[in-house]
């Protein structure tokens, strides 16, 4: 028993030494306290939001908008990536396309989607969409081309129609690579969901919390949802991946539960 | 259609070739947005034709105002970048060799990498007001994670040969460091610093779009959506695009093979 709390006590050791840190800086003076309040604020501010409902609401249009986009990306990034691996006029096309689009931040054409479609979801889930895109497009392309062309030559041999051809060889051997492209891509989509919605969202979302948040100076607020957007995440990232990780690829023997 | 790029191609055609390879699909690009905007009866104040487009880019070249908004990014890419490149360096040589750092610094670092940077950007903002410190703040936030957990890793992956090889020849401590550790884990060092800028780039776009820093590239496409300038968002996106491409490609890549084959860190085939 006191071995556990020793460490519990060693896990929250970190986080109570920065925490103390910043209670001395928000206690200072140095800021107004509506600046940096308390982190007793902030946790009743955290609690309160998440009792009524509020945070949680945030979180859902976020994770809403989010999963529509990422959704939209994952389907037009394999289309793209399987024909340009397979296709080398579709290869040629979009391989400079491709290699433009991917260091564009996303961000970067926003207000060109809020001028063609006005404020709110539209814009927000076409960044989402936009930014998760492009990596996953690079990674299917890569893991098709990858596939062992033995594969794909005994399924010819065996008169395999295209759309079989696609959904039962060329997916699964590809998706390994498939799946690493569609993890960065999840979290460029979280990362753009995020700054869509602080520009781009009308009444709903973290982001839009936060901003909305800024701008009438209740800087507790900020912090708390900053701490939703970070639990939210969190459990994205671990929730969604690993379980798919799992299921698929440690399953079917193409890795052995090694990340990345 | 599979011509091999051997030596026998003399430098200057297969430089044209790859030229034209990059340059017709964009020009294909090009003519399918200008037909379908013309076919769909857009308006070309909100879909501006491609001419549009690169006049004005042209203008903006001409008259300076570009180059400013470039050079001021590229101002705060750099600061930014410096104090991540600094924070994340000591952090990860730290926590690679202390045992004590790693364990205090570890669940901090977990517990930043599922926020966002920009979801800091309110924060900073209320503390240090609209202009470039929230901009360069955030910048220096999004690079220095990876940077940290990359070095991490690179330095708990320097061969234990090498160490114990310099152990057994008295070379210890403080001097172990500097002359083993520190140049082994050069390559994820390097390679920190260019999912660092992977990071920092985007981040400072969005720094500036947010956080009204009244020049920069961020807040030209920004500023552009009250004027409905859309061929002025058009140079925007495509000058970030160009620049961060130079970033990658250019600097880094150079850096790269400068320093890594000189080395002999890297082995053929390693990125």
């Amino acid at each position: 028993m006191s071995k556990f709390a020793w460490k519990v006590l060693r896990a929250l050791f970190p986080f109570m030494v920065v925490g103390l840190a910043y209670e001395i800086f928000a206690r200072s003076g140095f800021m107004k306290p509506v600046l940096a309040p308390s982190l007793l604020d902030v946790a009743a501010t955290f609690e309160r939001m998440v009792m009524s409902g509020e945070l949680p609401r945030h979180a859902a249009a976020t994770l809403l908008r989010m999963g529509i986009g990422f959704f939209l990306a994952a389907a037009a990034g394999i289309l793209l990536g399987t024909l340009m691996a397979r296709i080398r006029l579709v290869d040629r096309l979009l391989t400079p396309v491709v290699g433009i689009g991917l260091p564009i931040p996303g961000l970067a054409w926003v207000p060109l989607f809020v001028l063609w479609f006005g404020l709110g979801e539209k814009a927000t889930i076409l960044l989402v969409a936009f930014s998760a895109t492009f990596p996953i497009i690079v990674n299917a392309r890569m893991g098709v081309m990858a596939i062992n062309p033995i594969w794909i030559r005994a399924a010819r041999i065996m008169e395999t129609p295209p759309s079989m051809l696609f959904w039962k060889v060329m997916l699964p051997g590809a998706l390994p690579l498939i799946l690493s492209g569609l993890r960065v891509g999840l979290a460029r989509a979280w990362r753009a969901v995020i700054a869509g919605e602080m520009i781009a969202a009308t009444s709903l979302g973290l982001g839009w919390a936060i901003f909305n948040a800024m701008e009438v100076l209740n800087t507790d607020v900020v912090i708390a949802v900053i701490i939703g957007i970070g639990i939210t995440g969190y459990l994205v990232e671990t929730l969604l991946f690993s379980m798919i990780e799992r299921r698929y690829l440690v399953r079917w023997g193409m890795m052995r539960g090694t990340r990345e | 259609m599979a011509v091999p790029r051997s030596g026998a191609e003399p430098r200057w055609r297969s430089l044209v070739r790859s030229l034209l390879d990059t340059l017709i699909p964009l020009i294909i690009l090009a003519a399918i947005w200008q037909g379908s905007v013309w076919i769909a009866g857009l308006p070309p104040k909100l879909f501006p034709p491609v001419e549009a487009i690169v006049e004005r880019g042209f203008a903006l070249a001409a008259n300076g105002v570009l180059w400013m908004h470039v050079s001021a990014t590229l101002a705060r890419l750099l600061f930014g970048f410096l104090l991540a490149a600094v924070i994340g360096v000591v952090m990860g040589l730290a926590m690679g060799r202390s045992r004590r750092v790693e364990a205090f610094c570890l669940p901090l670092l977990s517990v930043l990498m599922p926020i966002p940077p920009l979801a800091w950007v309110p924060l900073f903002i209320l503390w240090f007001g609209l202009g470039n410190m929230p901009t360069i703040l955030l910048v220096a936030f999004a690079a220095s994670v990876p940077i940290a957990s990359t070095v991490w890793t690179g330095v708990r992956s320097v061969n234990e040969v090498w160490i114990r090889a310099a152990a057994i020849m008295g070379v210890e401590g403080r001097e172990a460091f500097w002359k083993v550790v520190l140049p082994g884990s050069m390559p994820s060092v390097l390679s920190g610093l260019r999912l660092g800028m992977g990071r920092a780039w985007p981040a400072v776009v969005a720094g500036e779009m947010i956080a009204g820093t009244e020049s920069g590239l961020g807040w030209m496409i920004f500023a552009s959506r009250e004027f409905l300038s859309t061929d002025v968002m058009f140079v925007g996106i495509g000058m970030v695009g160009l620049v961060g491409l130079f970033l990658e490609r250019v600097v880094f890549q150079t850096l790269e093979t400068r320093t890594l084959k000189r080395w002999g860190l890297v082995s053929e085939g390693a990125s």
